[in-house]
């Protein structure tokens, strides 16, 4: 395996240089490097789409049952069957089969008014401004309020939810967003679902959530019943997980990617039946997730190397979407390309679900913008650029709309700093205080907003996630190493211990959840 | 060998030699026919390779299964002949077989 040395290449998923612009790695890597093997993370990597293709459709060679994502892989993530995303059949096939029947192309579609209503409520306030956010005006609400609209939550409390969101998402013009505020906003979309579930018990309709209480499907024993409340929420959090964060990247790679292409842009501002090409191409050009994983089952041979039962196969989509052998120029964004289907949603059967809903919002977003904005300029200087083990993409992404200042500068993306290690030394923080606390979970970034006090000498305090809040208990340090404990009661009963250390304002290390395994967190000083 | 004839939305045909044994929406897809999907590649689990298929043909090829009934009931766009044609398997006997495609598989 010493090719990849050999070569030169070195494809790192935590390198945030590298996700700034992955792609020449990815093609040294489909050219020179097919099967490529990473000594330190030790997992391996295919990027030509034929490759691609193949394994995802192996569900037997390639397993999901210690999730998608490569540290889950590693932790032998097990999860309770009702995550779906995270089984095999006939787990997987039994709330699979059951979710295709509630969550439907016509349910989808029935709710593109609402979108585009909201969009329109979004965008029109902007209109004769200097400039507007992709991700704060976008990308961070339409997401997840369509996920609520296909949930059916009346319009009267996604009002009320949406005017305590308005509060606190209004940002200073130039300034980046706030994302401790949107961490809040999603944690308190998934309360609203909780509390939601009991009233729609109550209340029955004919929406999503609805059936997702009335139906009866046959669990992975054989047995046919309806799903109890822990399934109903597991479903419901894997449902707005998988189509929050996605969706809102591929608004800010819109935003970001036409910006680049004006040609193109007004090409489609010209024409918009160009739209749902135009969203593929997106699609294609920037996935939102850009890469799965899978647990290899048994010993195989790939371009002559042998690899292990158990070993990480990680498939990079964004590489095989640009595949030369597939599509031509794949590395130049072509929205008059001939029409060929890429591997952003998957393949096989844990193809993305919501697919459709993700498409729909896409081309409604596109509609509404250009035809109020049809020329934009992205203030890069203001930009910021994420990257974890699941999604890649924009967390701010101002543009200007009007005329921009003349001392405005465009210079090169910046990605987020990663938090875990500043490059120079921090002022360190006190521990008393609001932390903004992430564990990467099973179905993407989970937040949790911890409060510490000192009585004493002694650090006490309360971390709220899932929409509950309990004490912390435990908590210790020593140095520079902290520990706390957590007791919470949602997704279920369970003690989450948080070992990590303190550099700065910020926390790093690991949360133990019981049975489910250990997830890096991180917590960062509001 | 035998024949597909795919018919796009707006009328233009596609006349491809079509492997036996691989299905109506694989052969579509190897063919870059347009209009074809087929994200979830035959797991019947997308409703992106949605066509119709003709109706002197209907009696020919293999009757839905379950899977595909659920699929369709969700579908947009379904029309009496509607099928998922990844769940329609070449063989020599549909030699011919004329399917319609959706303006749009979403």
């Amino acid at each position: 395996m010493s090719s990849a040395a050999a070569k030169g290449i070195s494809w790192d998923p935590y390198n945030p240089e590298l996700s700034r612009n992955p792609y020449p790695v990815y093609k040294r890597l489909r050219e020179e490097l097919p099967l490529y093997y990473n000594e330190e993370h030790d997992f391996f990597a295919i990027s030509r789409y034929a490759d691609v293709e193949a394994t995802l459709r192996d569900r037997d060679l390639f397993s999901s049952a210690h999730g998608d994502i490569l540290e889950f892989i590693k932790a032998k993530s097990v999860m309770p069957d009702s995550v779906f995303i995270h089984q095999d059949p006939p787990k997987h096939t039994a709330y699979r089969s059951l979710m295709q029947r509630i969550i439907t192309p016509k349910r989808m579609y029935a709710v593109e008014q609402d979108i585009r209503a909201l969009c329109a409520r979004s965008l029109d306030p902007l209109v004769g401004g200097d400039r507007f956010d992709f991700i704060a005006n976008l990308g961070a609400e339409v997401p997840m309020r369509a996920v609520s609209m296909l949930l059916g939550i009346p319009e009267k409390d996604q009002t009320a939810i949406r005017e305590s969101v308005d509060a606190r998402m209004r940002t200073e013009a130039g300034k980046p967003i706030d994302l401790a505020n949107q961490q809040a906003i999603q944690q308190e979309a998934l309360a609203g679902f909780e509390e939601y579930i009991s009233w729609r018990e109550k209340n029955p309709s004919d929406d999503m959530m609805s059936e997702l209480l009335q139906a009866d499907f046959k669990d992975p024993e054989g047995v046919t019943r309806k799903l109890t409340r822990d399934e109903i929420s597991n479903i419901v959090n894997v449902v707005a997980g998988a189509g929050n964060e996605t969706t809102n990247r591929l608004i800010g790679w819109m935003g970001k990617t036409l910006a680049e292409h004006p040609d193109q842009r007004r090409d489609v501002v010209k024409n918009p039946a160009l739209i749902p090409a135009t969203i593929e191409e997106l699609l294609r050009f920037e996935p939102p997730g850009p890469f799965v994983a899978r647990e290899v089952m048994r010993d195989i041979e790939l371009y002559g190397q042998k690899i292990p039962k158990g070993a990480v196969m990680m498939m990079l989509l964004a590489a095989c979407n640009r595949d030369e052998s597939r599509f031509a120029n794949g590395d130049s964004f072509n929205i008059h390309r001939e029409a060929r289907p890429h591997m952003t949603f998957g393949q096989g059967i844990h193809v993305c679900i919501g697919a459709p809903l993700a498409r729909l919002e896409g081309r409604v977003v596109a509609e509404e913008v250009l035809k109020r904005f049809p020329e934009w300029e992205v203030d890069y200087e203001n930009a910021v650029m994420s990257s974890t083990s699941s999604v890649r993409g924009w967390d701010s992404l101002p543009v200007w709309v009007g005329s921009k200042p003349k001392n405005a500068t465009i210079s090169v993306p910046k990605p987020a700093a990663p938090a875990a290690a500043p490059a120079a030394p921090v002022a360190e923080a006190t521990l008393e205080g609001t932390w903004n606390v992430v564990v990467k979970g099973p179905t993407g970034p989970q937040p949790a907003v911890l409060v510490l006090e000192r009585s004493g000498d002694k650090i006490t305090g309360a971390q709220t996630g899932q929409g509950s809040t309990s004490q912390i208990a435990d908590f210790k340090r020593d140095g520079a190493k902290i520990y706390w404990a957590n007791h919470i009661t949602k997704p279920m009963k369970m003690k989450v211990e948080f070992t990590g250390e303190l550099n700065g304002n910020v926390i790093s290390g690991k949360a133990k959840a019981g049975f489910m395994g250990s997830y890096p967190f991180t917590a960062t000083k509001a | 060998m035998a024949k597909i004839l795919y018919i796009e939305h707006n009328g233009t045909e596609h006349l491809v030699d079509a492997e036996v044994g691989k299905s109506v929406m694989q052969n579509a897809v190897e063919n870059l026919v347009p209009g074809i999907v087929g994200d979830c590649g035959g797991a019947c689990s997308c409703a992106t390779c949605h066509g119709y298929v003709d109706a002197a043909w209907e009696g020919k090829v293999e009757p839905k299964n379950e899977t595909e009934e659920v699929m369709l009931e969700g579908a947009m766009r379904v029309e009496c002949g509607s099928r998922l044609t990844c769940q329609i398997m070449m063989k020599p006997e549909l030699d011919g077989i004329v399917v319609r495609l959706p303006v749009s598989q979403f």
